[in-house]
């Protein structure tokens, strides 16, 4: 037998009850190639090459799930940054080229596309400007459609500019969309130091460095993580660490055979294995109890930040083995809402916004799915986000804030989605006034570890 | 693709029933050799599309142990054209377990069809049959 039977089992465990999945595969388009001066045209040509390269994503993904047996949670799409091939276009313009993606995505049957976004790290045409101005009529108007803008990063500094155009529009987009809890703000990202392969809705994009067509996959599998942690019982934190390390490598090698089989169906290059652990509502599906499981007594206490560092560090070493193509945020997500044991936390009183702000500083993305209370100024919110900037541009870090200001709600009120984005207590947020440095407006300029050529 | 003698008997007589009246021996002959080359120049494109692929499955049963479980599955997988290659199997205490590597490349059945007649025995007998491909196994356990 080519397989002993603690492997076999050791496989079946993990795909059947700790719920191992291909948490996404991704299909990265270009738009390049759709500018028109005719907005209609334009449109006509968004929708023509999504549904061109991406029909039969779906049913492809769905092949490869069958023959390995294992899940692929999401089949998403992923475009060039709108505001690059359409940087003509005025608001309403990039409104219609967001209903056709939305429209696109219907078709093909996919749950949400990426990509409707910019990136003014530095300073914004007016294109860019017009696209920022768009999002709140854009995610307001569509189902489907999630935008990301990059307003910082190490080698640019922080634009802070661009850090209070966007507390505005999310401000704006939490109004508009404030009949189903402000769902709009859950499908809008503000980065700093944004990585341009990422597979993972709602932050993914398709870079403009990537090439025409390419396929990304994301993997997660905190419960796989979680039992390897509970089976190491009370060894030491090395031993912790290689558990977490044998885990995660078999199961980012799974996750690029599959991505590479479903590249391979859609004829198209094969491009990153993103492995993150992303949480989901489902019981055991919890970074939180991860670290639990690592021994704090509830997210928030003393030792967090430095339990989390450990994890994401793990994850990030073993993917870096096990693939040659690893790319994305790959480490651990800390998002709120989709995490039940992050929102008992939350609940219990045990963890606030600024201890979530020093996990960002060691865990792969950042402020995720946090409800603040509705009347919270947009000036805050511009602090909120320059401070997740600094920390992204001084530790040369993807740092992003994905923050929900509940239109109408208090602390202590819920923000319930259902699905995958699960539901967010409000939390409160320091009432003292950001106004007079952000409302400086202009540009941090970049650190000294920027300087490296 | 190896064709078994059943496979080839079968082929002469629509390449007869086809032919007609011109049937002769020679015509049937080279009738059927091309059939069976076209089929394996389909295989080597099939084979260079899916290069690591083993197109072996991992058949894992389990459960309380009782008469008729090995000869359930077995029987099944017969029937479907499979090749078993290995099989491993114990019984702990009252308890069943069972490995068994399954070839399906020659199966007239695809892997979902397998999936769901296991399915359907394991509901029958009251045990668990997990079926995956090998390649997972390969990647996760091999370098």
């Amino acid at each position: 037998m080519p397989y002993d039977f603690q492997e076999v089992l050791e496989t079946i465990r993990m795909t059947e009850i700790e719920h191992f999945d291909i948490r996404t595969v991704t299909l990265g388009i270009s738009l390049r190639d759709c500018s028109d001066r005719n907005a209609q045209v334009a449109k006509q040509k968004v929708y023509e090459k999504i549904l061109r390269y991406g029909s039969k994503h779906v049913q492809y993904a769905k092949e490869i799930e069958r023959k390995y047996g294992i899940s692929i949670a999401n089949k998403r799409v992923s475009v060039t940054p709108v505001s690059i091939p359409f940087d003509s276009f005025g608001i309403e313009e990039f409104i219609e080229i967001a209903s056709a993606m939305d429209k696109a995505a219907e078709e093909i049957g996919i749950d949400y596309i990426a990509g409707y976004s910019a990136l003014v790290q530095k300073g914004m045409t007016n294109g860019e400007k017009n696209m920022i101005m768009s999002i709140p009529g854009a995610l307001s108007s569509t189902k489907r459609v999630c935008s990301s803008v990059n307003v910082a990063s190490t080698k640019a500094g922080i634009n802070m500019d661009a850090i209070l155009m966007m507390s505005d529009v999310i401000k704006k987009t939490a109004e508009l969309t404030k009949d189903k809890d402000s769902i709009g703000c859950a499908k809008l990202v503000v980065f700093c130091n944004v990585p341009e392969d990422n597979p993972f809705v709602a932050g993914a994009f398709h870079g403009v460095s990537e090439p025409e067509i390419v396929l990304n996959v994301g993997i997660s599998g905190p419960g796989v993580v979680l039992d390897a942690v509970r089976e190491t019982g009370r060894g030491d934190l090395s031993a912790l660490a290689e558990a977490i390390k044998k885990t995660i490598f078999k199961i980012t090698r799974a996750g690029e055979l599959i991505g590479r089989e479903v590249a391979q169906k859609h004829n198209v290059p094969f491009g990153i294995v993103d492995i993150s652990l992303a949480p989901t509502p489902a019981e055991g599906d919890s970074i939180a109890d991860i670290l639990k499981a690592m021994g704090v007594e509830d997210v928030g206490a003393p030792g967090t930040t430095a339990a989390l560092a450990m994890l994401n560090d793990s994850v990030k070493k073993a993917g870096l083995m096990a693939s040659s193509s690893v790319g994305g945020m790959s480490g651990a997500f800390i998002p709120v809402s989709e995490d039940q044991g992050m929102i008992d936390a939350v609940k219990r009183g045990n963890l606030s916004i600024e201890k979530l702000e020093a996990m960002t500083a060691v865990c792969s993305v950042g402020l995720d799915m946090i409800a603040i209370p509705g009347d919270t100024p947009a000036t805050t919110i511009a602090g909120l986000i320059a401070d997740e900037c600094a920390i992204g541009v001084i530790n040369d870090k993807t740092t992003a804030v994905r923050v929900i200001p509940a239109y109408g709600k208090i602390v202590g009120d819920i923000v319930d989605y259902g699905g995958l984005l699960g539901l967010a207590p409000v939390m409160s947020i320091r009432e003292l006034s950001s106004a007079n440095f952000v409302n400086r407006g202009g540009r941090i300029p970049a650190p000294m570890r920027s300087l490296t050529n | 693709m190896k064709f078994s003698e059943e496979q080839l008997r079968k082929l002469a007589l629509i390449a007869i029933s086809e032919l007609g009246e011109n049937a002769s021996p020679d015509k049937v002959k080279s009738v059927v050799s091309k059939a069976v080359e076209n089929a394996n120049a389909e295989r080597i494109v099939m084979d260079q599309g899916s290069s690591n692929s083993t197109g072996k499955i991992i058949l894992t049963a389990f459960g309380l142990n009782r008469p008729g479980i090995i000869s359930a599955i077995t029987k099944e997988i017969s029937v479907c054209n499979c090749d078993i290659h290995d099989l491993s199997q114990k019984i702990m205490d009252d308890f069943f377990t069972m490995i068994m590597i399954v070839d399906i490349t020659n199966s007239i059945q695809d892997f979902k069809d397998i999936q769901e007649r296991m399915s359907q025995i394991a509901t029958e007998l009251n045990i668990k049959i997990y079926t995956q491909h090998e390649d997972i196994f390969r990647a996760m356990h091999r370098l």
